[in-house]
């Protein structure tokens, strides 16, 4: 097997992680006219044979969202089992985060750690992108997520062709890296409005909880 | 003080880290705090599947009934919590990153502007600051605990709250952990 994608997302079929990766093979596909396997690291009954395609695969590509400023802790464990296995030949190893908020800042920790990691299992590091902003791109509609996806099958192109990631692409999806000044302010004069709670208090009143988004149910009675 | 201790040892039974969490315990009991102590792997307690109805159908409250009630209860009326893990493969315990993600529940949906990042508000009036206990790999180096402090100092941007140490099995003795988290 050459290459071999893990989605690490907790949501699987449902997740904007396969959105990403579905655009990314349409690239892919455009150069090498193979099926490549894609595996959902949350599938957790199916471990087994998750770490079998991980063993025998030549590229390995690892697709997660950021949990509290890290990988999930499903992708954690994934990455404690395939510690234990042997390589017989040397792997390369490449990650893509992608986050909710939308600057590529918050991601750059974590990209600390799986630079390590690669280091640590003896594996061929490729690197990693960031993108962030990704929540809710399954209701926008496609002209906001064209270029998105875009970028993602150029992406997937030039790995079919190189083994690598386009850094130039890289460096376009980690836009913005910091909130700049005037975004801050733009951001705190729009919130007067309410409306960059716009996506949360939508779903909030299609499910009619509104009215008790601001619960806080695990309290104990004498500390509020 | 009461304070909340979460185990994340993937070794159930035999194991010097839990050992050494006992004797913590004890000597927190000694020094007239109250501690709930939770060891993860040995509960039942799922991942969190992203579903965000804690966040847009029941506010506040996790769709995925088990164990984690208990902890959510637990975390956000301690004063103090301790996150304790060996290391595995650089990183705290998978059972303890399953239990951090689904601290979501404690936070809000909303957006704010926070360290000049984006934030999540406040859900609960306060939050706990928290310790993190680890115990170093044979092959832990200065870079591993740089990322490890790295990544708790976000940790405690997101949950409005302190991380007040990084410290280790290896180099501390339980009464140094015991001063190190009641020095307030
Ligand atoms: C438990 C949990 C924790 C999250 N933590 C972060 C975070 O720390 N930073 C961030 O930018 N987004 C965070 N997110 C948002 C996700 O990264 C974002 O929604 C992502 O697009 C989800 O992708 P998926 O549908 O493929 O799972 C979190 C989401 C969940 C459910």
């Amino acid at each position: 097997m050459q290459v071999v994608i893990f989605n690490g997302s907790p949501r699987r079929k449902k997740s904007n992680t396969k959105l990403l990766i579905n655009s990314f093979l349409s690239g892919y596909k455009k150069v090498i006219d193979t099926k490549v396997p894609v595996y959902y690291i949350a599938s957790l009954n199916k471990k087994e044979e998750l770490l079998y395609a991980y063993k025998n695969a030549k590229t390995v590509i690892i697709f997660f969202p950021l949990y509290t400023d890290m990988m999930p802790g499903i992708v954690k464990e994934f990455f404690e089992d395939i510690s234990k296995i042997k390589n017989s030949e040397r792997k390369k190893i490449a990650f893509v985060v992608q986050s909710g908020f939308p600057e590529a800042y918050q991601s750059i920790f974590v990209e600390k750690y799986l630079e390590k990691l690669a280091k640590r299992l003896k594996l061929d590091y490729i690197g990693t992108i960031i993108k962030g902003g990704v929540e809710g791109i399954k209701l926008m509609p496609s002209w906001m997520t064209k270029e998105l996806f875009t970028n993602f099958s150029s992406l997937g192109e030039y790995f079919a062709k190189n083994n690598e990631f386009d850094e130039e692409i890289n460096s376009k999806l980690r836009k913005p890296y910091k909130m700049s000044k005037i975004k801050r302010n733009l951001f705190s004069i729009i919130s007067k409005t309410g409306l960059t709670n716009f996506y949360w208090n939508g779903n909030l009143k299609r499910n009619k909880a509104y009215e008790k988004r601001h619960n806080h149910p695990y309290a104990q009675k004498w500390s509020h | 003080m009461k304070i909340t201790i979460l185990n994340g040892d993937l070794e159930t039974k035999n194991s010097d880290f839990s050992d050494y969490i006992e004797n913590l315990v004890k000597q927190f009991q000694v020094n007239n705090n109250i501690v709930d102590v939770f060891h993860l792997k040995k509960m039942e307690l799922s991942y969190c599947h992203g579903c965000w109805n804690c966040w847009w159908k029941n506010p506040g409250l996790c769709s995925t009934k088990d164990d984690a009630e208990i902890i959510f209860k637990s975390y956000i009326n301690s004063d103090f919590v301790l996150f304790a893990s060996p290391l595995y493969v650089g990183f705290t315990s998978s059972s303890l990153k399953k239990i951090s993600d689904r601290l979501i529940v404690l936070l809000h949906p909303y957006i704010e502007i926070r360290n000049k990042e984006s934030h999540h508000t406040k859900r609960y009036k306060n939050y706990p600051d928290f310790g993190l206990l680890i115990k170093e790999e044979n092959d832990t180096d200065k870079e591993d605990i740089q990322i490890l402090n790295d990544i708790y100092d976000r940790f405690a941007i997101n949950f409005h709250c302190k991380k007040r140490y990084l410290k280790s099995v290896n180099f501390n003795t339980v009464k140094e952990i015991v001063n190190a988290s009641c020095n307030i």
